[in-house]
């Protein structure tokens, strides 16, 4: 009995170690305990080429079509291309999944893994293993709470900052309408409304040049948490029926609505749904994120004025080069990438060398931040050059004759 | 007094004593109470919601946008009540309405268009319909022989379908929005150009009008011939008059709804209605389609339920499962039935919420099914089985949707609009249940 309890009790202190040492947070490292030190072959020294470097990448949920069009194409033609091997492992959604997914990766002799985590923290464990094997981690997309992993993704508060300095640049003054997600997002709360306030949308509230039409209940509140309509679970028809009564709201109050800023596609549907079926006239701009094909047609028709869309190829090509770097041996802080790599318009705004980070769990990592692009009726042929829609889709029910037409579609 | 008089006329029945008071006169019109407590109630709320708005909220438009905002969830909560009076439940209703407005986008985006149906071939909507009508029928059908054959309970098959064919959607669309519909589709989702206009809304008044009239002269006429008591001259009066007013009221009302100015000027120049009449146009849009639907289906169920042997068989069903089994009642036929009738509600609805957007998202439909049971209990249905209106359902989507956008209108956030809704849930069960008791 005595052997048995020595046992756990070490093991639970050799986790705890393990944790602590990695940063990890996790409570539950069950998977870590169990099995033996990884066994990574040719991992204990960086490969000494990209020839001889192979790229494992786990991604927590192939199912959603993004990343098998966008992601994975380029980072595997990135890796390819420079002579490397790319594998990769889907974890289906799965936090327990992707820890195996990782122990396979490096069983399968990877020099360097991309992780997209199911979950930031929980993902920990594997994470040490694989910097116990030598093997340097890039977060991609979503942050893994690490102080050495490498993070790879968009800016999320550009986003907003994206969508506001374009609708600001078409109406300076006015009413505005604030269209948020779910309550419980704090991307939503936070982030987004953020990213509005970093193109200037509280200063022109604060000066008055902007009156927001849906503010408190009461009059006043505090900004921007009381101010804008939540959408429940982002739901496109709850956005709609409150859009409605907002619209309904201004016309009983003799005001006009000049824009709406509504924080992502889902929600700036439902908003063109409402504007629409009230022939609201004339039209505001209605900005929105996420490059759904339905959206860019509605910038296409002249439904949504702008849509901030995150380049994934850019985003898959930044990941694939910084793994075949890191692979060389290359130092995560001073990594550096190529000139023409990706397009000028979503490099970082620090440049093209790695920045430090401060993570919200207090760790500073070094990260590429790429830059979301906003897509107006002026520049909607980035879209489909970048795949992202068909012209077909794009066009759809546009009368490509018309002056009013955007480019893309004559 | 005439009703003396009239009671009298009835041979073998004893003449009922004279009644005074306010109650026994509001007794001898047979109104149903509860349903005018509820009316009172509605009236209560957009009363609340006026004032708070410095009276910018009781306007037509602002009445008509509240309506057409319930109709999907009225016209479900109709199917509602019979399910859950023949002691069942149905769960699966928001994602069947997703699976079917998502068939309608497709079909008409997509599959219709593959086939060599292009957007100018006529009637693309009538198939449309037909086939997500058809496919609600089949869900239904699948849903209720599960139920009533097999005997699982209703919860999980139900609970079931809402996950599984939530899920389905998904697969149909790759989790894309997709727009684009037929342009005759889009009117049943209401709007300026989706309403019938002027002179139909009078003439349906009208219509309506007439009705109640030939229905109260009818029923006056199969009491005396049954030898049943007949209600007072002035009380068959006062609800003619009372009815007529109400009809016709609504019909003013939806005709003081305007078409917006801008969409007008344009439609003017496009039509060469010639030039723009001092004051600008005034071009009434009356009942919008979505509301005509849901006057149609509440009249339409009200019938079945009450009228058809069907309904009659789940009333029977509800009250007391054994006794209609042993009275040779095709029980399990006629719960089936019921799902077949639920699942063709949620395809007119679902045309209704994908024409409102001009297509269809992931989530459309998301959460109905919790609104429906709360309009059909708020509007008298019982879980116990057995009691419930057709009316009643319709108007209990009205209360809560009359909340959800007048705290909206004042501009309370959804977290608040939510706690309102649950509160106002537990507060109509819980009076009703307290009059019940009181009742009996």
């Amino acid at each position: 009995m005595s052997i048995r309890r020595t046992t756990a009790f070490l093991s639970v202190v050799f986790v705890l170690a393990a944790c602590t040492t990695g940063g990890g947070t996790s409570a539950a490292p069950s998977t870590a305990a169990s099995a033996p030190a990884a066994s990574a072959p040719a991992a204990s020294e960086p490969a000494a080429s990209a020839a001889a470097c192979t790229v494992g990448v786990s991604w927590n949920n192939f199912q959603q079509p993004r990343w098998a069009a966008h992601d994975q194409p380029n980072i595997k033609d990135t890796v390819e291309a420079a002579g490397g091997t790319y594998v990769d492992k889907d974890a289906d959604l799965s936090t327990e999944q992707q820890l195996t997914d990782v122990d396979t990766l490096l069983s399968q002799g990877a020099n360097v893994l991309i992780i997209l985590a199911q979950d930031t923290t929980v993902i920990g464990p594997a994470v040490q293993k694989a910097k116990d094997a030598g093997v340097p981690v890039i977060a991609y997309d979503r942050l893994i709470e690490d102080p050495e992993v490498l993070y790879i993704t968009f800016d999320n508060v550009g986003v907003g900052k994206a969508e506001a300095e374009a609708v600001l640049a078409a109406v300076p003054t006015g009413n505005y309408v604030l269209i948020k997600g779910d309550p419980g997002a704090p991307n939503a709360s936070t982030f987004l409304p953020q990213g509005w306030d970093d193109a200037g949308l509280k200063a022109k509230v604060d000066s008055g040049e902007i009156k927001i039409l849906n503010g408190p209940a009461g009059g006043t509140g505090e900004w921007p948490k009381d101010y804008g309509t939540y959408t429940d679970a982002w739901d496109t028809a709850k956005a709609q029926n409150n859009m409605e009564a907002i619209i309904d709201k201004a016309v009983a109050d003799g005001n006009k609505i000049d824009a709406v800023l509504a924080e992502n596609d889902s929600t700036a549907i439902g908003v063109a749904a409402a504007l629409t079926g009230k022939s609201y006239d004339p039209y505001p701009p209605v900005s929105g994120q996420d490059g759904d094909p339905a959206n860019l047609n509605n910038v296409a028709l002249g439904k949504q004025f702008v849509d901030v869309w995150k380049n994934a190829n850019e985003l898959g090509k930044t990941a694939g080069a910084a793994a075949l770097a890191l692979c060389a041996g290359g130092d995560p802080a001073t990594l550096t990438l190529q000139d023409g790599l990706i397009d000028p318009s979503v490099a970082p705004v620090a440049g093209l060398t790695a920045q430090p980070f401060e993570t919200p769990g207090g760790n500073t990592v070094n990260s590429f931040i790429l830059q979301p692009t906003p897509l107006t009726a002026e520049n909607l042929q980035l879209a489909v050059d970048g795949g992202q829609i068909t012209k077909e889709e794009l066009c759809q029910g546009v009368d490509a004759t018309a002056a009013t037409a955007p480019a893309a579609c004559k | 007094m005439t009703n003396v008089a009239d009671a009298a006329t009835v041979p073998g029945q004893a003449p009922p004593p004279v009644r005074t008071s306010i109650r026994d006169m509001i007794a001898q019109t047979e109104i149903d109470l509860r349903l005018f407590g509820m009316l009172l109630a509605l009236g209560l709320i957009l009363l609340t919601f006026n004032i708070l708005s410095e009276g910018k909220f009781f306007r037509p438009e602002n009445m008509i946008t509240l309506a057409v905002q319930a109709t999907g969830i009225a016209i479900i909560a109709t199917g509602m009540v019979l399910v859950i009076v023949s002691r069942n439940i149905d769960l699966s209703v928001g994602s069947v309405v997703g699976v079917i407005a998502m068939t309608y986008a497709l079909l008409m985006a997509e599959w219709l268009p593959m086939l060599g149906l292009a957007a100018d071939f006529p009637f693309r909507w009538v198939i449309a319909l037909a086939i997500g009508v058809a496919m609600g029928a089949l869900i239904g059908a699948f849903q209720g022989f599960i139920i009533a054959y097999i005997g699982v309970p209703s919860f999980i098959v139900t609970l079931g379908g809402l996950l599984s064919i939530r899920g389905a959607v998904w697969y149909l669309s790759g989790g894309a929005a997709v727009s684009g519909l037929d342009p005759t589709f889009q009117l049943i989702g209401g709007g300026a150009q989706g309403s019938i206009g002027g002179a139909l809304t009078w003439a349906l008044g009208l219509v309506g009008c007439l009705a109640i009239i030939a229905l109260l002269i009818n029923g006056r006429r199969q009491r005396r011939r049954y030898g049943f008591p007949l209600r007072p001259m002035w009380a068959e009066v006062l609800l003619g008059v009372i009815g007529c007013l109400a009809v016709l009221g609504v019909a003013a009302f939806a005709n003081a709804n305007l078409w917006p100015a801008g969409l007008a000027n344009r439609v003017a120049v496009e039509q060469n209605w010639g030039a723009v009449p001092e004051g600008g146009w005034k071009i009434p849009t009356g009942f919008p389609y979505p509301i005509v639907l849901l006057i149609g289906v509440t009249l339409v169920m009200t019938w079945i339920a009450t009228r058809r042997r069907f309904g009659r068989y789940v009333y029977a069903y509800g009250g007391n499962p054994d006794a209609a089994e042993l009275a040779g009642i095709n029980t399990r036929w006629t719960i089936l039935k019921t799902y077949v009738l639920m699942g063709v509600l949620c395809a007119i609805a679902a045309g209704i919420a994908s024409a409102r957007l001009n297509g269809s998202t992931l989530d459309v439909g998301q959460t109905y099914e919790l609104y429906v049971i709360a309009a059909a209990v708020v509007g008298g249905t019982s879980f116990a089985g057995g009691i419930g209106t057709i009316p009643g359902a319709v108007l209990g989507a009205f209360v809560m949707q009359s909340l959800a956008y007048g705290l909206s209108f004042v501009g309370v956030n959804s977290p608040g609009q939510n706690v309102v809704a649950g509160i106002v849930l537990i507060l109509a069960v819980g009076f009703d249940t307290f009059n019940r008791r009181r009742g009996s």
